[in-house]
């Protein structure tokens, strides 16, 4: 009876302290990120004041309404902006995935000579730093015409997507027992419909982070593109945020403006997707 | 007539082959040997004239460059334990949490939505010693009544350099962990509860080697990733006030683009190269041995 | 009626005649491509393409718009490339030696006489050698001192500096003067007596003014480091002493142009040496809270009596490789023409034509700040000169501004951080090849 109290009372303790730290992770990752948020709504003055201003009263759209305005009044191509980075950053991600899953398949299946080299040889093309890479690949891209067009940039982010995706769908695979695709392949499965029927929906989990990873990577990527980008035909959100700096100036609440218009599809693309996450993830064969 | 057949994984990989080769390999062919060239950007006659190994000689004797070099290897490190811990941390907080879990996971993912050029702007002002939020809101609150120059003082500029990197990027390490803990097999733990282990035994022995892949692989991709640090820092502190800040990337960043000197900035590139390399084989070694421990090594 | 109409008439006559450059339907079917600065300052005069296109029968794509420090990148990348085949790309003076080869001389393509209109110094700072590689627009750059009023009319600060140092309290007109009243001001952290720009080339380029108004130079005429002079040392002490006083706000050294303006804006600055664009935003209700407060006069002089006066203005360039460099400088002549120049000015900006000068200063009449303001630069600019006119000037900055900020900072004495500075330029001078 007594050690029962006990027990219950520690359950809530614990169940309070760990609402408690989840509270504090939580108001850490969300502060900074709303304080952005709060600025695209307030005007400059009050951003800046001294001593500061801590309840808003001055609540406006002025940002967002100068940011659609005419050019010459604070006015950005945002919605070409918008449409670039949605079309560069969809289309990169999803070829990514399959040349990552066609990749990754190979390294957690497939036994092969110089399997390790090749395997970092292919990681460490993603360590050569965007600011070394930037200057060669513009003069390649300038030979071949690619500059400033969306291939160009969905070329640079499929292969700076890849190694990732490689890596992350090639540690799902592997957490799939080999028993199982050879299981269903005595079934009379031919291998593509076991990785299909069996692989796939277990290794989706990876894919779909995979996935966010690379959408996110290549949303959110600035040295490249501000590199391979010149007119409003082809830049990117990130590279769009510079348009509200210049030479004496920033105008940090149009570019919170901007921003938030870019977290939004972000964050609604991340909460559709990450459910994926859960479902790959209740197949029974993974438990040992 | 013998048709040859191209191994199947050979298949399979080269999509990513000739992608990679296109876009990384080329360039870095054609930045290597700039690199043995004085190349200057606004002269590109000066890209035909070799002089040997001058530029990394240069680097290699440049005092400022091996400050900045060692700078980079602490951020690193420090940069991606602590993410690694507190992700590990945020995971684990919110695997526990049964209602709202899914909202709660795209909360914890809200940072990574934020491009490093906002984060930097972002923690430029936050941090700003006059009009920023940190000052003002210790002030308010009467902790201090100086203004504290975070972007100045040393300790403190590389503090909030880190702070900025790891509010940006350990939500990486949160997602992926999550996703690991996801794959831990439930049969153990209640074995081990039965058993009447302890939380922590059945975390220390159970939880934990199953996650460590997922760790690993997590290091791995933010220690190729952390030079995405460069727009945080460079808009931040660039390096600054007196080099207290200064990384490798701000560094060649501004030897390339801003004095020009394309050649001289590639080669060190080209050592930070290394770097990076060292960084990746680490913890790919490691993956691999904790692969081995759970039977998965291929 | 009849009288306006026949003075527009007159006008544009009067242009095609000295402009020589915008028959109708001169540049049929020609198609010029720019890249020019973009940002709210800068693009109310794009308006004006239209026009020109309209008369000449040309199209103008503009195929980059970037801030300035983007664009310097780009035209970097492209020299390297060789992706030049564009026209028209915006130029600026403190930028324009470093890339000598990029822009054409565009006198061959200008009417004789046509030059004489700008102010001269706008047209010196506009040359490379004898080659005019671009012409100014209305946006010419020079600092002037801002001050806060209140300060000033404080009997209690009147009073205590009175006792304090035996002067009366009023703008300074030295830099001596301006220290000492900046300490004197201070209140820290919620008001400070003034404030720096504290990196990159802008710290370069104060020190830079401060080392003339001393009496020095920064380079020799081999462009050998000059700056490790006695003169350069009075200068860096000017600014590590205010900052050892705590009379800047101790982030100074972070700070750029943006920092400053909104520094100064929220009303905790006493002191602010800065740029004319900000006039406008300083005593803007909307967005200063230092409005209705604000003093403009022209910068102090330093020891030597010499004023600082570290300048810069923003033009237009036609590319070496441009195909048709006729109908480029024809776009580039419009651009800064007199009808432009007044609609740029009109926004806030300093013009570089005589004339607009005169129309500016006229004016501003009704506004008593704005005549206050006007005034304060026309006497500034007549002081102004440009940045060093190297092609390593911007690399030289680089190599400098540390030096500089561990002096302020304290962690080295102002001679060991000239002594390296020097060094290191020295180094990179020769390493070019210069001599």
């Amino acid at each position: 009876m007594n050690e029962n109290l006990i027990h219950r009372l520690k359950g809530h303790v614990l169940k309070v302290l760990h609402l408690f730290a989840l509270f504090i992770a939580m108001s850490i990752i969300c502060i900074p990120g709303l304080w952005v948020v709060l600025n695209s709504f307030r005007p400059t003055v009050e951003i800046m004041a001294k001593p500061p201003v801590w309840i808003p009263n001055d609540l406006s759209l002025d940002h967002y309404r100068a940011m659609f305005g005419a050019a010459g009044e604070g006015g950005v191509p945002v919605l070409q902006y918008f449409t670039n980075s949605l079309i560069i950053s969809l289309t990169s991600t999803i070829i990514a995935i399959l040349v990552g899953m066609a990749g990754g398949y190979a390294f957690a299946r497939f036994k092969f000579r110089g399997k390790a080299g090749i395997f970092i040889g292919i990681m460490i093309t993603r360590a050569v730093p965007g600011v070394s890479l930037s200057l060669p690949l513009f003069i390649v891209m300038a030979k071949t015409g690619l500059i400033d067009t969306h291939l160009g940039l969905i070329l640079v982010y499929i292969a700076l997507n890849v190694p990732f995706t490689i890596w992350l769908i090639d540690g799902f695979f592997r957490q799939v027992p080999v028993d199982l695709a050879e299981a269903a392949e005595i079934d009379g499965c031919t291998r593509w419909q076991a990785f299909w029927k069996v692989e796939f929906p277990v290794a989706r989990a990876g894919i779909a982070s995979a996935g966010i990873f690379a959408f996110l990577t290549s949303w959110n990527e600035y040295a490249l593109a501000s590199q391979l980008t010149r007119s409003t035909f082809s830049k990117t959100m990130p590279v769009g945020l510079r348009d509200f700096t210049s030479e004496f100036t920033i105008n940090w609440g149009g570019m919170c403006a901007l921003a938030v218009l870019m977290i939004i599809p972000a964050l609604i693309l991340t909460f559709i997707v990450q459910k994926h996450l859960i479902s790959g993830l209740t197949f029974g064969g993974v438990k040992g | 007539m013998t048709r040859f057949r191209l191994p199947t994984w050979f298949v399979l990989l080269l999509p990513a082959i000739i992608v990679l080769v296109a876009v990384v390999l080329i360039p870095l062919v054609l930045s290597l040997y700039s690199s043995f060239t004085p190349y200057r950007l606004t002269r590109p006659e000066s890209l035909y004239k070799w002089i040997g190994t001058f530029n990394y000689e240069k680097a290699v004797k440049s005092a400022h460059f091996w400050a900045a070099f060692g700078r980079t290897v602490l951020l690193l490190t420090i940069a991606l334990n602590l993410e690694m811990l507190m992700g590990l941390g945020l995971a684990l907080l919110v695997n526990r949490v049964t209602y709202g879990q899914r909202a709660l996971r795209t909360l914890m993912m809200f940072p990574m939505m934020f491009s490093p050029v906002l984060v930097g702007f972002q923690f430029k002002f936050i941090f700003n010693d006059n009009v920023g939020l940190v000052n003002n809101a210790l002030q308010s609150l009467g902790l201090t009544d100086v203004a504290i120059p975070w972007l100045v003082d040393g300790k403190l500029a590389f503090m909030s350099i880190l702070a900025a990197e790891m509010w940006s990027s350990t939500s990486v390490f949160a997602i992926l962990i999550l996703a690991g803990l996801f794959a831990v097999p439930r049969d153990p733990i209640e074995a081990a509860k039965v058993d009447g282990c302890t939380p922590w035994q059945s975390f220390r022995h159970i939880t934990l080697p199953y996650i460590m892949p997922f760790i690993y692989i997590a290091l791995a991709i933010r220690s190729l990733d952390v030079a995405r640090a460069y727009d945080i820092v460079q808009i931040m502190t660039n390096g600054g006030p007196a080099r207290r800040t200064e990384l490798l990337w701000t560094m060649i960043g501004r030897t390339g683009y801003v004095d020009a000197k394309m050649g001289y900035a590639n080669a060190m590139g080209y050592i930070s190269i290394f770097l990076a390399i060292f960084f990746t084989i680490y913890f790919f070694r490691k993956l691999n041995a904790a692969r081995t421990e759970l039977g998965m090594a291929g | 009626m009849g009288k306006t109409k026949f003075s527009t008439l007159l006008g544009a006559t009067a242009f095609v005649a000295i402009g020589g450059s915008a028959f109708a339907g001169e540049f049929d079917g020609v198609l010029i491509q720019a890249k020019l600065i973009g940002g709210q300052q800068y693009e109310a005069l794009y308006s004006r393409i239209a026009e020109w296109e309209a008369e000449t029968g040309a199209k103008v794509e503009i195929i980059s718009k970037k801030n300035h420090f983007e664009l310097d990148k780009e035209f970097k990348s492209d020299l390297a490339a060789g992706t030049l085949g564009w026209c028209v790309g915006s130029n600026h003076s403190s930028f324009a030696s470093q890339y000598p080869n990029l822009y054409t001389d565009l006198m061959p393509y200008l009417p004789a006489g046509f030059i004489d209109e700008y102010v001269p110094s706008n047209v010196e700072a506009s040359k490379i050698g004898d080659a005019l590689v671009m012409l100014p627009r209305a946006q010419f750059d020079v600092s002037v001192l801002y001050y806060l009023k209140s300060a000033y009319a404080d009997a209690d600060n009147q009073a205590a500096y009175k006792a304090e140092t035996g002067r009366d309290l009023a703008p300074p007109d030295t830099w001596d003067e301006y220290k000492a009243q900046a300490i004197f001001f201070t209140d820290a952290p919620n008001f400070y007596g003034t404030q720096y720009a504290g990196k990159d080339e802008a710290i370069v380029g104060r020190y830079y003014e401060m080392v003339i108004a001393e009496g020095g130079q920064l380079f020799n005429d081999d462009w050998s480091p000059a700056f490790n002079s006695d003169a350069g040392k009075s200068a860096l002490a000017w600014f590590v002493d205010l900052y050892q006083a705590g009379a800047v706000p101790p982030g100074t050294t972070s700070y750029l142009w943006d920092d400053l303006g909104q520094g100064f804006a929220s009303g905790t600055i006493a002191l602010n040496l800065d740029w004319p664009g900000w006039a406008g935003f300083f005593n803007g209700e909307d967005t200063s809270k230092a409005a209705g407060d604000v003093g403009v006069i022209v910068q102090p002089q330093g020891s030597a009596g010499i004023r600082t006066g570290w300048s810069g203005h923003h033009g237009f360039s036609v590319t070496e490789k441009c195909d048709n460099k006729k109908a480029a400088a024809s776009l580039v002549a419009w651009l800064t023409n007199e009808d432009s120049q007044i609609l740029e000015s009109s926004g806030g900006s300093l013009p570089t034509r005589t004339a607009v000068w005169e129309h500016v200063s006229e004016a501003a009449k009704s506004d008593p700040f704005r005549a206050e303001a006007i005034a304060a630069f026309k006497e500034g600019a007549s002081h102004s000169f440009p940045a060093p006119q190297t092609p390593y000037w911007i690399e030289a900055t680089n190599l400098i501004y540390p030096e500089l900020q561990a002096a302020i900072l304290g962690d080295k004495t102002i001679d060991d951080a000239l002594a390296d500075a020097a060094e290191a330029v020295d180094e990179m001078m020769q390493e070019n090849g210069v001599y």
